[in-house]
């Protein structure tokens, strides 16, 4: 399962935060700092799998060579422009099918807000969550296609989300869209 | 959603009528953009705005506050007091709002939180709302905050929405029943039926059986015998289906079933073959490949040539991933599945040695580790030089280029990556953490099988030399060092990887005789002050734990000195004091062990005299200035060895004409003897205690008790006598603290095994009366410890431990040393124990007893302490230098120091030398006694002391036996290390 999805940007400001397991808000931001530290290490070419964080991988080396269990094993990531996109999972998920799961969720997000950038998601916080909850429930991916999520949030919501990120963002600071989705698919 | 248009209008955040009053979230993030470097005040400020907006009647307000609360929870401020205004928000009859105490919930809602009790009503009520976001809603929430109690009340509710007419509704609730039955187990019984039905109707939307594919897959571990029914369905699901998700999913199902089902296996071979063969989806190859690793497709016996080709098929398309377009996603993923193959066709993979050495060089730090990995695990006597020296060079390459140069976090954009890429790759820096991992490996490679990949130990001395220049300069956060094969953690103590060095060099000068020259003198090299400099990183402490181990080698190795000099100059070097403990304590054993070597070195010259006495005066002074030191350790060694000093330099003021007797012969005599030989680290483990020991059962239950009355017992009675009394008295006369079972004779003590000295014992009957008496007279008393289990007969100051015969107080005579050595003997060529010990009496190894009395006794300190290196050698010295001696003093000191485990044969042979000594009276060398190799063992040699000492006294002979099979299974390793060295 997918035990935290995670969104923080180049600072290491959270922009968005989901734990499918259960955590006290002080070591929800710990483990926050550092995956960040951990993320702002990697170089751009380096490959989209970080390794275990120290609050994590106390005990967690000796359960995944055994097989599936509970613990969180891998850590898997992709940063579009500012933003980087986190998943921490148990084995049970494919850690390449994981990255194509980010890369959904940021085509998702893209749809809701039309060139989405991260002052988008900034003012757009409640619909990011309802993307989110659209794809996983309970740390179990229920939907892994971009027409039908945003199909779900927009009957929630019409076309909201957009509405008010732009109304927001047109007054403080210029838009830049996600750059390097199009490569993508 | 029509009404939810509607609402619009009042939606929290939009530019309603009331935001004019307070702020809305988007005033709020504002806000906090314009107040850089103030954000906390300004953050305090808004959250006590909330605070009072959030008690409002008005919906909208309590809205919009939970939703700035919401936002800055995800800062780490805690909103967990506003938790009943979450649930004021859910009830809210606006969708909108009610999703804004929702996601409330989900954020900060506990399984604990108090309130959640209150929200069942409500939660039922939305689950069967008609409108499908607003059922949506519980459906999403409740995995975060579910209870026992609250699954039970609410699962026939959620049950219900299985048949709802919406797929949307369908798949989340799978879902939310999959985390309903991991709180509530009994769940499932009732869900997994219907879950099933919508997995097996073929005309499921696509969308609901992925999710309970998924769902599936994440029971399937917990409990895989339940789901193999399912096997046929997935299996048509996998062929027909063309949904790569759900593809990937099935197959990791697979691999957990399989193992269960043999005939799985067979049928699984051919379609996954064929996906291999064919699918475009890189992520579903490498789930396909994993699949069959994992699901031990390629374990089994039958079959074989099918089996091979499907690893050889496997591994040729991880090669292909590897190399492919140099995608790093699937380097990484490619050498994970390598690591996991590695373990069952070793062959298959070092096959594609070229492409994993090449990826130990990779700019990817994630990368790197798993080819670090892979690498460990592969390698044999052939590949061995070549790794480990590229492993070294890239460590030298790093330590050379500019340490200040900081990996910076790019920002760059996506189509910049390719670019930079080539960059990175130049003047890329490895962090410390990595270097140090190496370093670990490297060593972690080289000592596996007990060094059987070795084949020139030379070169492998060298390399550890080298290492400890190229050791990164900060030590490393302790969670990164996962690998702890080597078992290096003494008794809880952490060691640092330039520890691990130097326990190496130490394991290869006591494992290795044939280069023990070269280990010893690579340790000399070390420790040298005048090569710290050149030899150790510059500019950081990081290597000074090197120096502990290299210091044991240099002294107990002393005669394969280069200079005992020079060596003896850098270890009473006045720098050193600043050294940590644990290495001054080693140093400290090593001082005089080396100084003796230096005396011998100039015994023959003209100016021995004013030589030796230069050296005497600078290790006194060195020891002086350690006498205070806070650390016990090193003070009393300091402090013993000084006063073996003076008496050296004493010696050498009286005499005149040669070197005397007791610097060329007495303190030598300290530390001469058999060669120290590893154990088995967990030998002591196997050692079983005799029942009638326990040592778990408290002296007195009520000891807190006894501590309150400290005082007004203080008053009365000399504190001094009362302990002595109590340690130490028999009978009820007080001043009489010497022991009441004192040895007669040096000579008989040491002939009487335990069981003989029975009948020499005063009788502890006699005792009784009068220790009842006691008992009565020290009721009150805190240092009188209980009259449960204590033992009433206890050693005497001097550890002359005697036990008493009476068994039902303190039955040591159960405890069967004797059965213990005549099994050692009858085994003696089994065991690896070299035949000679450096212990006269093993018999009065009888240290079980002190195990009872833990501050007086100096082998209770070793062990509780741990500390057995350095115990030992401090032991090891008292035993070979006053039982030599032959005198009473000696002997009195004796049990303290045993330990070792002999053989039959060494046993007898230390048996008539010593006797012939205790006649003649005079010294005796056990050196000439032969060494049959090295034990085995995964800890350094000095272990060996403290496990055996308390073999002896601990073994039954049961305990003897398991010793006995261990030592046998190490005996075959130790005899490969002499051959290859």
């Amino acid at each position: 399962m997918i035990n935290a999805v995670l969104v923080f940007n180049n600072n290491g400001q959270p922009r968005l935060t989901k734990f499918y397991t259960q955590l006290d808000t002080q070591t929800q931001q710990s483990l926050i700092a550092q995956i960040y530290h951990l993320v702002a290490q990697r170089s751009a070419s380096a490959c989209n799998f970080l390794p275990l964080p120290p609050l994590l991988s106390q005990g967690a080396t000796s359960s995944s060579a055994a097989g599936p269990s509970d613990a969180p094993t891998q850590i898997t990531y992709r940063t579009y422009a500012t933003l980087s996109f986190i998943m921490i999972s148990t084995s049970t998920e494919s850690p390449l099918a994981l990255i194509d799961l980010i890369q959904v969720f940021v085509e998702a997000l893209d749809r809701m807000f039309e060139n989405v950038c991260e002052l988008d998601l900034i003012f757009g916080y409640e619909t990011m969550h309802a993307v989110l909850s659209e794809m996983i429930v309970g740390g179990v991916v229920v939907e892994t296609n971009v027409e039908k999520i945003v199909a779900g949030v927009r009957s929630q919501e019409g076309t909201t989300g957009k509405r008010k990120a732009v109304q927001a963002a047109s007054t403080s600071l210029a838009r830049g869209a996600l750059p390097g989705l199009g490569a993508w698919r | 959603m029509t009404a939810s248009e509607e609402l619009l209008l009042y939606r929290p955040g939009t530019n309603s009528v009331l935001t004019r009053f307070e702020k809305s979230l988007y005033d709020l993030i504002k806000g906090l953009r314009s107040h850089k470097g103030g954000e906390d005040e300004y953050i305090q400020n808004s959250l006590r705005e909330c605070k009072a907006e959030i008690k409002s009647q008005d919906m909208d307000r309590k809205a919009t506050a939970l939703l700035k609360l919401i936002y800055l929870e995800m800062f780490g401020y805690d909103m967990s007091w506003a938790a009943f205004n979450v649930l004021e928000v859910m009830s809210s009859a606006k969708y909108l709002q009610k999703r804004v105490g929702y996601l409330g919930a989900v954020q900060s809602f506990r399984p604990d939180t108090e309130v959640l009790m209150l929200a069942t009503n409500m939660l039922k009520k939305d689950i069967v709302s008609p409108n499908i976001p607003s059922l949506s809603l519980p459906l999403a929430t409740l995995p975060h905050i579910l209870t026992p109690s609250l699954s039970m009340s609410l699962l026939p509710d959620i049950l219900s929405r299985l048949s709802h007419s919406s797929a949307v509704v369908r798949k989340k609730t799978i879902v939310c029943l999959y985390r309903i039955s991991l709180v509530y187990p009994e769940a499932l019984k009732l869900a997994w039926p219907r879950i099933k039905d919508h997995l097996m109707d073929e005309q499921e939307d696509s969308s609901v059986t992925t999710a309970a594919i998924n769902v599936v897959c994440e029971l399937g571990w917990r409990r895989p015998h339940d789901f193999l029914p399912l096997a046929p369905r997935l299996f048509e699901l996998l062929v027909d289906s063309g949904n790569n998700w759900m593809a990937i999913k099935i197959i990791k199902l697979f691999a957990t079933l399989t193992p269960l089902e043999p005939r799985l296996t067979r049928k699984l071979l051919r379609p996954l073959t064929n996906i291999i063969q064919t699918t475009t989806a890189m992520s579903l190859l490498y789930e396909c490949i994993n699949g069959i690793i994992q699901g031990g497709i390629l374990d089994g016996e039958d079959n074989l040539q099918e089996r091979d080709e499907v690893a050889s098929l496997c591994v040729g398309k991880l090669r292909g991933m590897i190399v492919m377009d140099s995608d790093p996603n699937l380097k990484y993923v490619a050498l994970l599945a390598l690591n996991r193959i590695v373990t069952t066709h070793p062959m298959l993979v070092s096959m594609q040695q070229d492409v994993i050495m090449e990826c130990l060089d990779d700019a990817d730090i994630s990368i790197r580790l798993q080819a670090l990995e892979l690498a460990a695990g592969m390698v044999t006597s052939d590949t061995l030089l070549t790794v480990v020296n590229r492993l070294v060079e890239q460590l030298r390459f790093v330590s050379t280029s500019s340490p200040k140069e900081l990996f910076v976090p790019e920002a760059e954009d996506f189509e910049n990556r390719k670019v930079s890429h080539v960059e990175a790759e130049a003047t890329m820096i490895l962090p410390n953490d990595y270097r140090t991992e190496v370093v670990h490996r490297i060593l972690d490679i080289c000592a596996q099988n007990n060094y059987s990949e070795i084949t020139d130990f030379e070169w492998y001395v060298g390399i550890l030399v080298q290492l400890v220049g190229l050791l990164p300069p900060l030590e490393m956060d302790d969670y990164w060092y996962q690998s702890n094969t080597t078992q290096e953690t003494v008794f809880g103590s952490k060691t640092t990887v330039a520890f691990r060095i130097g326990a190496e060099i130490r394991n290869i000068a006591v494992r290795v005789k044939g280069v023990r020259l070269e280990a010893c003198q690579a340790a000399e090299s070390l420790l040298l002050v005048d090569n710290r400099p050149i030899l150790f990183p510059v500019g950081s402490s990081v290597g000074e734990d090197v120096l502990g181990p290299i210091s044991w080698v240099v002294g107990e190795y002393a005669e394969y000195l280069r200079s005992p000099a020079r060596s003896l100059h850098s270890l009473i070097d006045p720098g050193n004091i600043a050294l940590p403990p644990k290495t001054l304590q080693l140093f400290l054993q090593a001082i005089p062990k080396v100084f003796v070597q230096a005396i011998r070195a100039c015994e023959s010259k003209d100016s021995w005299k004013s030589e030796i006495s230069l050296l005497l005066a600078r290790i006194v002074e060195f020891l002086e200035s350690l006498a205070a030191h806070p650390d016990l350790d090193v003070q009393e060694r300091a402090i013993e060895f000084l006063e073996v000093l003076r008496l050296g330099s004493d010696a050498l003021r009286s005499e005149a004409c040669e070197v005397p007797f007791l610097l060329t012969s007495v303190i030598p005599s300290l530390f001469g003897g058999l060669e120290l030989n590893p154990v088995a680290f967990t030998a002591q483990k196997k050692v079983v205690l005799p029942p009638s020991l326990r040592l778990g059962e408290a002296f007195n239950d009520d000891l807190p008790g006894l501590f309150h009355c400290l005082d007004s017992s203080l008053s009365d009675t000399d504190q001094h006598s009362t302990l002595q009394d109590f340690y130490y008295i028999q009978d009820p006369s007080p001043p009489t603290n010497k022991p009441v079972y004192d040895p007669t004779g040096a000579g008989g003590y040491l002939d009487i095994s335990y069981q003989n000295t029975l009948g020499e014992i005063p009788n502890d009957s006699a005792g009784d009366k009068p220790r009842s008496e006691r008992r009565e007279r020290y009721r009150d008393d805190p240092f009188y410890i209980a009259p449960i289990g204590v033992p009433p007969g206890v050693s005497a100051p001097s550890h002359g431990f005697l036990g008493p015969s009476s068994g039902e107080i303190f039955d040591i005579d159960t405890i069967p040393i004797v059965d213990l050595k005549l099994e050692d003997g009858q085994k003696g060529d089994v065991r690896g124990e070299p035949p000679g010990t450096r212990r006269h009496q093993p018999r009065k190894l009888e240290v079980a007893g002190d195990e009872t009395f833990g501050v007086e006794d100096p082998p209770v300190r070793d062990s509780l302490l741990g500390n057995c290196g350095v115990h030992t050698g401090n032991k090891r010295s008292q035993s070979r230098g006053f039982n030599p001696g032959g005198n009473g003093e000696g002997d009195a000191v004796s049990p303290g120091d045993e330990g070792d485990i002999e053989m039959k044969k060494a046993m007898q042979d230390v048996e008539q030398v010593r006797l012939r000594m205790q006649r003649a009276s005079e010294r005796i060398h056990l050196e000439g006694t032969p060494a049959e190799g090295t034990l085995v063992k995964k800890k350094k040699s000095k272990k060996k002391h403290v496990a055996t000492r308390a073999s002896h006294s601990d073994a039954t002979s049961k305990g003897g036996e398991h010793l006995e099979a261990k030592k046998k299974r190490k005996k075959i390793h130790r005899h490969e290390t002499p051959e290859i060295a």
